[in-house]
């Protein structure tokens, strides 16, 4: 069965040897963003089914670099713009 | 000179995660010598059936809630449907923050995102069931012959998967 990890702990990851995963520098808890940034949850769920088609080597790891400040001021945006579910 | 922010260079969060893990709870993780070898699609996405598993330990409102003052962990695992929606939802784990997912469950388990990228094509269908579990516990040979085994028989014989989305909370 083909399986694409999402991870926050890539020490974690590596550790166990998955056959592949895509890491975010994000908190626990936190693999697909932040409340309501559909956009954001999106593009996590795209670069992992991504990853899922085209890696070929066991334990590849690919770094999705979107840092957590950024994805915090973005909500910030979301949530002074009041955008709900 | 101070260390990085590692929310503002993009580095792992909470580093040395897995040896915290190992520090606190001797024998508790499932170890593997070598790589878990690559399984490969056998059909396009978008003719592929994608179930999701996580230990993000959320199920249906309706649900006897899963064990979280259990001491040795709680071994049973849910069934999600996977056309349930946001406020049909929620989450009982205490080991990692949740706040962010109680108010929009995407966040960790993108259920809704699924869904749409199903409507659009990009996904051939979802399996009937997701899954979810209570990741923490302090037998991970029991786990692995209660809760991994039981999902993946039922991925495989029941839902007939031909993919996996996990995330591991």
């Amino acid at each position: 069965m083909p399986t694409i990890s999402v991870t926050v702990a890539r020490d974690v990851t590596e550790a166990i040897k998955v056959p592949r995963a895509l890491f975010l520098p994000w908190p626990m808890g936190h693999h697909f963003g932040v409340p309501f940034h559909r956009d954001l949850q999106r593009r996590v769920v795209l670069a992992a089914l991504g990853l899922l088609e085209s890696s070929e080597q066991p334990g590849t790891i690919l770094d999705l670099p979107i840092k957590w400040a950024d994805v915090r001021r973005e909500a910030k945006t979301l949530t002074e713009q009041g955008r709900k579910l | 000179m101070t260390a990085a922010d590692p929310r503002e260079v993009g580095t792992q969060l909470r580093p040395g995660l897995w040896h915290t893990i190992n520090e606190r709870y001797p024998g508790s993780m499932i170890r593997n010598e070598s790589f878990v070898p690559q399984a490969r699609l056998r059909k396009p996405l978008g003719a592929s059936r994608l179930t999701l598993v996580s230990s993000c330990g959320v199920h249906l409102k309706t649900d006897q809630p899963l064990d979280v003052c259990h001491p040795f962990g709680e071994f049973r695992f849910m069934r999600v449907p996977s056309r349930a929606k946001h406020d049909d939802l929620i989450i009982h784990q205490l080991k990692y923050p949740h706040d962010d997912a109680d108010l929009d469950i995407n966040v960790i388990f993108p259920i809704e995102r699924l869904q749409e990228l199903v409507e659009e094509g990009r996904l051939g269908g979802l399996t009937p069931n997701f899954f979810s579990f209570i990741g923490y516990n302090m037998d991970p040979e029991k786990f692995e012959r209660t809760v991994a085994e039981g999902i993946a028989e039922a991925v495989v014989e029941e839902e007939r998967a031909d993919c996996a989305l996990l995330a591991p909370a």
